[in-house]
């Protein structure tokens, strides 16, 4: 789907609100027939929850992270200095934020239409407090320039993967509460009431605004400054070539002349490539997918997230770099456990050190938290020293972030029915 | 030769703390004769061959433990866990549940101060029981090699 809308909405009477919430046209995790022309989501804050009237015991039943949400667990994610949550120009953290509508569809009219319809469904019940639009660039990439979203995990018991990895598919209760998660004998608890909690999944919503310029900056930099291409050094800090060619196919250019199929662009693994001369141990596809490298905890699949998510802001324009406007990625990041799953990767993966060899000191360098300059990013070449490309700041600042429960049918069906508490 | 595509050991940390921790779990036995059964379980694991050794093989799959000892303490009162770790040892709970959660389940049930048990469904309960007991040490916490992880060395170790 090439465009996507996020509405935030405020509940003002509970009892209509949840008689509107029962109405959404909500889109079931059925395979599809005919791809259909919209889909809507339904996301639900912790405030949310409380304005909706749950009763307590069931408020207390959901994990502290989501509780919490996003602001006093910032530092954690690296959203920190300018990305900070008293920056947030996009807040969706605020408190009067209690649900998320997420309308998917195949084009922007036929989302501005589903917006019309839905619109009328919570009129007099809940208020639009925010709204923020995601739209496929033209030539399917995002902001840097990539073409975007290969890599998700294969779940058990989904739907088959367009592009497979040759990883072991992820339990459904990696991304599912109730069911055993990726953890020895553990099950993720279950928010009480079981019609309410099970089957539900958590969603980071993170605005997430991207420095073209800066990116652009440093690509044209980099032959001076440290003896690399731009093109091969903008590969070499994603983990692929912008067409989607991952280097680990393919590490010099972007069309091996063996070409590359699509459903073969994530099938592959690093164990072949243990030091990084093909694709960086540091770069941002491998902090974040690291698959069956060697790293602490000893296993790359246990802290998988499903992403969703589309660019917003105009395209960027190189002849004209500091045009002011704010563009990047509203990104939607799917898991059963924010904590172990979101949290873990922006921490560990992103803005740590340690997890992997020979990154120390150095942090992701497209999504990392190089506040000030202190970005730092080592090359390892097959045969030579490696080149260290220093000085860089932080490409990517966090503008705004939601932590909300994705509800299954039935619990939605559930709220509907909950008697008026409030 | 000089591995020419060896990720580097970086020479100086981050700051002027070590990325290795230190842990000195601290775990009450409940009686004498639960002592007795320590011992004989702790004499067997370690007796066993390294490939049969599950402590031995949970830290090598682990690959973020450079040491790890087990020690009775005060008239065999007490069993300590002392080990040297990288990071801090909350981020890695889970995989060090699912890697060595059996071998603290057997100690675990003959200590006097044992959370609920098994250690795999009580997770949460189990990190707060490690951190409640945790000796830590007086800081600072010496490093012949500050900036560098068990994986920066297995690395650097490593045949070209």
């Amino acid at each position: 789907m090439d465009a996507l809308r996020v509405l935030a909405l405020r509940v003002d009477h509970a009892d209509a609100a949840r008689a509107a919430l029962g109405k959404l046209p909500l889109v079931s995790g059925a395979p599809w027939q005919t791809k259909p022309d919209c889909c809507v989501n339904l996301a639900l804050t912790y405030s949310g929850l409380q304005a909706l009237g749950l009763p307590a015991s069931s408020l207390s039943s959901f994990p502290e992270d989501f509780q919490q949400g996003p602001v006093p667990r910032a530092d954690i994610v690296g959203d920190t200095g300018d990305s900070a949550p008293e920056h947030w120009t996009d807040n969706f953290a605020a408190a009067d934020v209690h649900v998320l509508i997420l309308i998917f569809a195949q084009t922007a009219e036929l989302r501005d239409q589903q917006a019309r319809t839905l619109a009328e469904l919570w009129k007099g019940a809940m208020t639009q407090i925010l709204v923020k639009d995601g739209d496929m660039l033209p030539g399917q990439v995002a902001h840097f320039g990539y073409r975007d979203g290969f890599s998700q995990p294969t779940i058990d018991g989904g739907l088959p993967n367009p592009v497979p990895d040759v990883l072991p598919k992820a339990p459904a209760g990696e991304f599912l509460l109730g069911y055993q998660s990726q953890f020895s004998q553990f099950t993720y608890p279950v928010p009480q009431p079981d019609s309410l909690g099970l089957n539900g999944s958590f969603l980071a919503l993170r605005i997430l605004e991207q420095d073209c310029a800066a990116f652009d900056q440093l690509l044209k930099d980099a032959p001076a400054k440290f003896g690399i291409d731009g093109e091969k050094l903008a590969a070499k800090m994603v983990g692929r070539w912008r067409n989607g060619v991952p280097l680990h196919a393919s590490p010099d250019t972007d069309a091996p002349v063996l070409e590359i199929a699509l459903e073969a662009l994530n099938n592959y693994d690093y164990l072949d490539d243990l030091k990084g001369a093909r694709c960086p141990i540091g770069s941002h596809m491998r902090r974040n997918n690291p698959r069956s490298s060697p790293i602490a905890g000893g296993v790359g699949t246990n802290h998988r997230i499903v992403r969703r998510g589309l660019p917003y802001g105009p395209p960027y324009d190189p002849a004209n770099p500091n045009d002011g406007i704010g563009r990047g990625l509203l990104g939607l990041f799917i898991v059963v456990s924010l904590k172990d799953q979101f949290e873990f990767l922006m921490s560990e993966w992103v803005n740590g050190s340690i997890f992997a060899p020979g990154i120390g000191g150095t942090k992701d360098p497209i999504l990392g938290d190089n506040s000030n300059n202190s970005g730092r990013f080592v090359i390892p070449v097959a045969g030579g020293k490696p080149i260290v490309v220093s000085g860089f700041g932080r490409l990517v600042q966090t503008r705004g972030a939601a932590y909300a429960f994705l509800p299954s049918l039935s619990a939605v069906k559930f709220i509907a029915g909950l008697a008026g508490t409030v | 030769m000089s591995s020419a595509t060896s990720p580097s050991i970086p020479t100086t940390p981050p700051s002027n703390q070590t990325v290795q921790s230190p842990l000195t779990l601290v775990m009450q036995i409940k009686s004498p004769a639960a002592y007795q059964e320590l011992n004989g379980l702790l004499q067997q694991i370690q007796g066993a061959p390294v490939d049969k050794n599950p402590i031995w093989l949970a830290l090598n799959q682990l690959r973020n433990v450079h040491f790890a000892r087990f020690v009775f303490l005060n008239n065999n009162t007490q069993l300590a866990v002392i080990t040297t770790y990288d990071g801090t040892f909350e981020a890695y709970i889970n995989e060090f549940i699912d890697a060595i959660g059996d071998v603290f389940n057997a100690l675990l049930e003959r200590m006097s101060d044992a959370p609920p048990l098994p250690v795999q469904k009580n997770r949460d309960a189990f990190l707060a029981y490690v951190k409640a007991n945790d000796l830590r040490a007086i800081e600072p916490f010496y490093s012949a090699y500050p900036a560098a992880t068990v994986l920066d060395i297995q690395t650097a170790l490593a045949p070209a």
